[in-house]
């Protein structure tokens, strides 16, 4: 039957919760997040061997486990409930994902296998200086220089950015986008990182000052084969939100039993009973639409669809998502009252993180706009 | 995003089909009496042909069909745009029938129920007890192999049309509340009973009051215990309700297109705000599309619900409200004009439906009510120590 998780699926996603919740509680999240990198390597480590996370979409011929983007998508939700810090995102779901729609097979050759198993931390570098997602904003420029290419202009909010050993640039030639590796040790590159909103996931500001580039996108303009692996990032990216928004809900519902005010538990007022039913309406609708978008990745990956769905998906689920997390985490301390708006509670890391992914490649309502034109609305 | 289902689920699938394709009946008529005779016809039918009560037992003529094939059914009998039953809350009589009704109950009653020969209609609430429903006071009386029923019933549909009732009515005291109920089925045409038309906010008359006065209804007419009606009166079978699901969402998925086409004839599909809540609806619309899906496979793996069944209600009956406000705001100065005006846009359908749709969060349990369930029963929330507690 579609739409429900296999036995094999459900276990991934215990072994998963059992896992983060042992690895990376939040008094470990708070450690790491504040550290310049802003991960445990021995985590990553751990990630990668005992559970080889980092290589289970990649195809086996290149070092991974081939699994489906459905999977992924249980592994996102996981860790947007835990919060894990790890450049997991940046290097799993943005460079990896884009370097299997648009890259060479040497390209892939090449990265995957670092990527799969855990040694090399990969980024895709988008957004430029005036803050907005769409391709068409781009204004790098990629020049050929014999077999080569030669890298101009300035990439920030990039995810991970500050460590990546490759990063992944759309930048514009005479033929449209093209996507252009560049290994983290060139010269004239400059990474500044960004002091951030959501301390969880680290973003910088990478200049690039005539930098030596491999474009790894074949002849010709990039920009549909790359919107296919944003598209699943992006389906990602909600999976991770509905995962936050559920671990909200559970602290709330958690608190509001507990908590007694006026000699009774909080959540035996109906004030309080009604935001929670509203906040699991939104928890399991965001659930629905980030399943969604997982299958219709899968279904792309697969060659099952093309493309066209899994745009319409991953519109619709990062729209949805990412209102729905922004929603239950802000009513998350409101349940909670005074304790929820300490620097000690961990309610605020979820609002952080809420707002920040929902921003990040692109509002919901730049992506209400794209789905309004993909359904001819 | 699709279900997918086995060859034998197919073959039964053709076999509907099959007798759809030959038996559904035409365009129904314009006026209500010929559509009433229309919906009777049907029903009959399909209980001839075996095409009747899908989740009910084969001994009392339904069909016993595995979840999947309710699935199925519901999906082509949509498809095939035939009508629905007359008979109001034969969900909720039927079940309790089946699961509490004596053998004598259900061989007088089920056959011409599922028929239509008989047509029920729901009395359960009373002027004074809306969401607190266990307050409610129409009285019976035991005397000798009768109860004596007096009361006022509302909100019941189509009762002006019922030849039965189901109904809940006061045995034990008022103090006793849900513990002093009983379940009977009251003969709609006996002395006593007086069926008035409710007009609704909308103008129309959907619904009707019921008044007993000193109606004699037989003992043998009580459903399960005497007192005891309450626990039965929630009865269901299987889950019909989900079956129907997926329906749900195509229905608010084709008037999403209409809303769309609306929006455009009027020139607001290209504003931005305007297409930004389109858009918003339209996902909303997919959204419980797939939460169909997802209650539809739960309950296929695990033969249980799970949450997204039980916050369907509110996330649907939420939807069509803003959809219907939304739509009406589109019509801009015409959304002044009253449905029936000449000039009404689309013969005033969105206007209609925004009046309609306020009875969405209020009718059978309001949203209110389902929100203290789904927090209590689904989320595990603690009860209101002030709300008087229930069996």
């Amino acid at each position: 039957m579609d739409f429900a998780f296999t036995p094999e699926q459900e276990e991934l996603r215990s072994s998963l919760r059992r896992f983060f919740a042992g690895k990376s509680p939040t008094s470990e999240v708070r450690r790491v997040s504040e550290t310049a990198d802003g991960y445990d390597p021995l985590l990553w480590k751990q990630m990668a061997e005992q559970l080889e996370l980092q290589g289970l979409v990649i195809p086996e011929e290149y070092g991974g486990s081939g699994f489906t983007a459905v999977e992924l998508s249980v592994v996102f939700e996981e860790m947007g409930r835990a919060l894990v810090c790890a450049p997991y995102f940046s290097s799993v779901a943005l460079a990896a994902q884009v370097l299997l729609a648009v890259g060479d097979d040497e390209a892939k050759a090449r990265w995957l296998p670092g990527i799969a198993d855990g040694s090399l931390i990969a980024t895709v570098a988008v957004t430029e200086d005036d803050g907005a997602w769409g391709l068409e904003h781009v204004l790098a420029s990629a020049v050929p220089a014999g077999d080569s290419w030669v890298l101009d202009g300035a990439k920030t909010f990039v995810v991970d950015g500050h460590l990546a050993g490759l990063l992944l640039v759309v930048a514009r030639n005479d033929q449209g986008l093209g996507v252009f590796a560049v290994e983290g040790d060139q010269p004239g590159l400059t990474r500044t990182p960004l002091s951030v909103l959501d301390f969880t996931r680290k973003l910088a500001r990478v200049e690039f000052n005539a930098v030596p580039a491999r474009r790894i996108s074949p002849d010709g303009d990039a920009t549909a084969a790359l919107s296919r692996g944003l598209d699943a990032a992006l389906a990602a990216l909600a999976a991770e939100q509905a995962g936050g928004a559920a671990r909200c809900l559970e602290m709330a519902v958690d608190y509001a039993k507990t908590r007694v005010q006026f000699g009774r538990p909080i959540g035996s007022f109906q004030a309080i009973k009604h935001k929670c039913a509203d906040m699991l309406v939104a928890v399991e609708s965001a659930k629905s639409a980030a399943y969604y978008a997982a299958w219709s990745a899968a279904d792309a990956a697969g060659g099952v669809a093309d493309g066209g769905e899994l745009a319409v998906a991953a519109a619709l689920a990062k729209a949805y998502c990412s209102d729905a997390y922004f929603q239950v985490a802000a009513e998350n301390i409101q349940i909670h009252g005074g304790i929820g708006y300490t620097w000690e509670h961990d309610a605020h890391l979820y609002f952080r993180r809420a707002k920040s992914s929902q921003l990040l490649f692109g509002g919901p309502q730049r992506h209400r706009s794209r789905f309004a034109e993909l359904v001819g609305i | 995003m699709h279900l997918t289902w086995t060859a034998e689920d197919e073959e039964f699938r053709a076999e509907l089909r099959a007798f759809l394709a030959e038996h559904a009946p035409g365009k129904p008529p314009k006026d209500a009496a010929g559509r009433l005779a229309r919906e009777k016809a049907w029903a009959a039918t399909k209980f001839d042909h075996g095409w009747a009560g899908p989740s009910w037992p084969k001994a009392v003529g339904g069909m016993e069909l595995s979840f999947s094939r309710q699935v199925i059914y519901q999906e082509e009998m949509t498809a095939a745009r035939v009508p629905s039953h007359p008979g109001v809350g034969i969900n909720m009589v039927g079940p309790t029938l089946i699961t509490h009704g004596t053998p004598a109950q259900r061989e007088r009653y089920i056959r011409p129920m599922l028929r239509a020969e008989e047509l029920w209609a729901q009395a359960f609430s009373e002027p004074e007890a809306g969401s607190d429903l266990p307050s409610l006071r129409t009285t019976a009386r035991r005397d000798g192999d009768f109860y004596v029923v007096n009361g006022q019933k509302v909100w019941n549909s189509r009762a002006e049309l019922a030849d039965m009732f189901f109904a809940l009515v006061r045995t034990g005291t008022q103090e006793s509340r849900d513990k002093g109920i009983s379940y009977l089925l009251i003969d709609a045409h006996a002395p006593g009973v007086t069926v008035r038309p409710l007009r609704d906010m909308t103008g129309a008359e959907h619904f009707a009051e019921i008044f007993f006065d000193d109606v004699l209804v037989p003992v043998g007419n009580r459903v399960g215990e005497e007192n005891g009606g309450w626990r039965i009166a929630r009865t269901t079978l299987g889950h019909e309700r989900a079956a129907d699901a997926l329906n749900q969402a195509a229905f608010y998925e084709r008037i999403v297109g209409e809303l769309i086409a609306l929006a455009r004839e009027r020139g607001a599909a290209a504003d931005p705000v305007q297409r930004d809540q389109l858009a918003d609806f339209a996902i909303r619309a997919r959204i419980m599309q797939v939460n169909a899906i997802r209650t539809i496979s739960t309950i296929m793996t695990s033969d249980e619900p799970g949450p997204t069944s039980s916050i369907s209600r509110l996330y649907n009956s939420t939807f069509e409200q803003q959809l219907h406000v939304f739509a009406t705001d589109l019509l801009g100065g015409y959304g002044v004009l009253a449905p029936q005006d000449p000039n009404a846009v689309q013969r005033g359908r969105w206007t209609w439906g925004m009046l309609g749709t306020r009875a969405s969060t209020i009718g059978a349990g309001t949203a209110e009510i389902q929100r203290n369930t789904i927090a209590e029963q689904v989320l595990g929330l603690p009860r209101d120590p002030a709300m008087p507690s229930r069996q």
